[in-house]
């Protein structure tokens, strides 16, 4: 009984706050070295984290701490969050704790979802991660349904499902919490989908607010769809916002209209490749600006928006900056939407730049030949200039530093019936579909370059090739050392300033992850999932990848002692 | 020696013969076997419901997934039964929604493009 009591006594006295995250705590996550709170290390999707311990010196002593097994064969892009030396990360198939200085596994709640999923899911069985806050650990499932899990033990707090996922609905985005309501996205724009964002709070699980990308019927925008084509009209949602709290506006990436073949609907078709500014507590759209107008080739454009304080023209200027897919890179006044750059980071021959005063591209024969169902070699190819690989933003050098992708799409539009359930793309995936890059020897070329950009130019101050494209995040450190992966498994650090590569390590499968860092007892931890099976791997064809198998696990590393 | 040579020489061109033979009677049995008009409505359904995991023309790694160009062409039952009821927690199933027939045209494409 005594016994009884005095650990009824203990546990009153353990502090509330060591599983609970509060609205501060995440506002602060992007300097909070000693936790990863947020997806993109911060509400600025910036991926920088000041920690100085590794660097271009020490790094070549950084070597592996501990390896945990996901018991899982998918694509491992999951960003893991850590907090209070516990990192909270997600498959498909489970949401797990584990104890970030052994690598041992707390607690695992496993995801079930029906076998007929798989046959939605366009572009991986995967999952990009969770978010914390109050003391529980939110995700997406496959199936469309969103959960509350409890920090400490991993069960169920709530559960909603968003929709049906028959028809071509799945969820593989990490939520956002802001303001109390947590944000999800959805996928689904390659089957005929009319995709939305949900609010829904945060204790209860009740579902606040939707808004729908695709205007409906009264709508402003409503009349960039001719007749029924909204109704089809995608614009999927699948990559999680950025948040400002002091202007209280959540910045969300919008996808591809559908189907690709644009010519059956001409007009703007707002808002696919679009970024919305949002109330988090409504959902209303505050302003919008669109990259692609009526996309032929799937420019999707819901990759990470990050906000960053920079100086335009001499003048500190709160920015919202996108390295788009359709191969231009933006800078936005993210107060009022305002274009202020939009410069070519990658080849590009759709269009010639953008109008700086109508912000709208300018179209070239290739873009208008497309439309009209031409047949045409296109660059960036439809995995754009970058795909959903998140970039790094380093403040402190003012460079952006972006997975880049080096090929074209041989691209025709053919006419396409709508049947539920079906891609719905209407276009031709003939054997010469990709353009793989030639060198200058008529050799083949590089497939991907990480590129160190300037936001307000487009250019690369350094350039560093690759075989195979890197479909991995990128890290930046104060250290000075940037991290990312590649496909055939290793984990690579290079110099920010030069380029040069300066450490890598093998691990077991290709790498599609989004590495992270914290720093836990005196000592700078960097952790990445290995685990191949993702979007290149899907489509491209490329049999190099045979010899990469797959297998998903988490790897940390630290400087040896 | 003349003569040993002659002789080893003949049994080598005979082997040969025989292995292309076969080889050629292998595949214009393949040939026979394969309705082009079928091959063509299975590569139109293959395109729409299966080629987001097993690859643009059937072309792929097969790290992700299972490569189709491996799949024995004498295991018609097995196809069939993966296809309609699903497999190992990963192939989804397709019974509700594909007929039997539809799922004969997807086997003639898949054998079409077999490796074998």
């Amino acid at each position: 009984m005594k016994r009884l009591l005095l650990a009824a006594a203990m546990t009153a006295f353990l502090p509330v706050g060591a599983f609970a995250q509060s609205a501060e705590d995440l506002a602060k996550g992007s300097t909070d070295t000693h936790n990863v709170l947020n997806y993109g290390m911060g509400y600025n999707l910036q991926r920088y984290s000041p920690l100085k311990q590794i660097d271009k010196e020490s790094v070549k002593h950084l070597e592996p701490v501990w390896n945990y097994s996901y018991d899982d064969n998918r694509s491992e892009e999951s960003q893991p969050l850590v907090y209070n030396g516990v990192i909270y990360v997600t498959t498909n198939a489970a949401t797990m704790a584990v104890d970030a200085k052994t690598g041992r596994q707390i607690w695992k709640t496993k995801v079930e979802y029906p076998p007929e999923v798989p046959r939605i899911v366009c572009c991986g069985i995967i999952n990009r991660g969770a978010a914390l806050y109050d003391g529980k650990v939110y995700r997406t499932t496959l199936d469309a349904n969103v959960l509350a899990l409890d920090a400490k033990t991993g069960k169920e707090v709530w559960k909603q499902n968003a929709i049906n996922f028959k028809d071509g609905y799945a969820m593989t985005v990490a939520p956002l919490i802001a303001d109390g309501v947590v944000i999800t996205g959805i996928s689904g724009a390659e089957y005929g989908t009319r995709l939305f964002i949900d609010g829904w709070d945060a204790q209860s699980g009740k579902h606040l607010w939707r808004t729908y990308t695709i205007p409906g019927e009264g709508e402003p925008g409503h009349d960039t769809w001719p007749g029924d084509t909204w109704k089809f009209g995608g614009g999927s949602t699948w990559i999680t916002g950025s948040f400002d709290p002091e202007l209280h506006t959540v910045y969300w990436g919008i996808g591809n209209p559908g189907p690709f073949n644009s010519g059956i609907r001409k007009g703007d078709n707002l808002y696919t490749d679009c970024v919305l500014a949002l109330d988090p507590k409504t959902g209303k759209i505050k302003w919008h600006y669109q990259f692609t107008p009526n996309d032929p080739f799937d420019y999707d454009s819901v990759a990470e928006m990050v906000l960053a304080d920079i100086k335009v023209n001499g003048k500190p200027t709160k920015v919202v900056m996108d390295a788009n897919r359709n191969g231009f890179f933006y800078v936005i006044d993210r107060t009022n939407g305002k274009l202020l750059a939009g410069n070519a980071y990658v080849k590009v021959n759709w269009a010639d730049g953008i109008d700086m005063k109508t912000g709208r591209p300018k179209f070239t024969d290739v873009y208008r030949k497309a439309v009209a169902g031409e047949k045409v070699q296109v660059w960036p190819s439809i995995w754009g200039g970058k795909n959903w690989e998140p970039i790094a933003f380093d403040p402190t050098r003012g460079r952006a530093f972006v997975n880049t992708l080096n090929m074209g799409t041989n691209y025709k539009a053919v006419p396409q019936e709508f049947k539920v359930g079906e891609l719905y793309l209407g276009v031709d995936f003939g054997a010469d579909f990709w353009e793989w890059p030639k060198g200058a020897d008529g050799k083949p070329g590089p497939r991907g370059i990480l590129k160190s950009i300037d936001p307000m130019t487009g250019k690369a101050k350094w350039e560093a090739p690759s075989d195979l494209p890197r479909f991995s995040g990128v890290l930046a450190t104060g250290g000075g050392v940037v991290f990312t992966g590649r496909l055939d498994g290793e984990f690579e650090a290079f110099d920010s300033d030069t380029g040069k590569r300066l450490w890598h390590f093998q691990t077991g499968s290709g790498i599609e992850g989004q590495p992270v860092t914290w720093e836990e007892g005196g000592v700078q931890y960097v952790a990445v999932s290995s685990g191949i099976g993702g979007v290149y791997s899907l489509y491209s064809g490329d049999e190099r990848l045979k010899s990469v198998p797959a297998g998903g696990s988490l790897w940390v590393f630290a400087l040896r002692k | 020696m003349v003569f040993r040579r002659g002789l080893a020489a003949a049994a080598l061109a005979a082997a040969l013969e025989f292995a292309l033979s076969t080889a050629a009677a292998r595949a214009a049995e393949k040939a026979a076997a394969l309705d082009p008009a079928q091959v063509e409505r299975g590569r139109r359904i293959y395109a729409e419901r299966c080629s987001h995991c097993h690859g643009l023309n059937m072309v792929t790694a097969g790290n992700a997934t299972y490569d189709l160009r491996e799949f024995p062409q004498d295991q018609a039952e097995r196809f069939f039964e993966s296809v309609t009821n699903g497999k190992n927690n990963r192939m989804p199933p397709w019974g509700d929604v594909l007929s039997q027939d539809e799922i004969g045209d997807i086997w003639a494409y898949v054998r079409s493009r077999s490796k074998s």
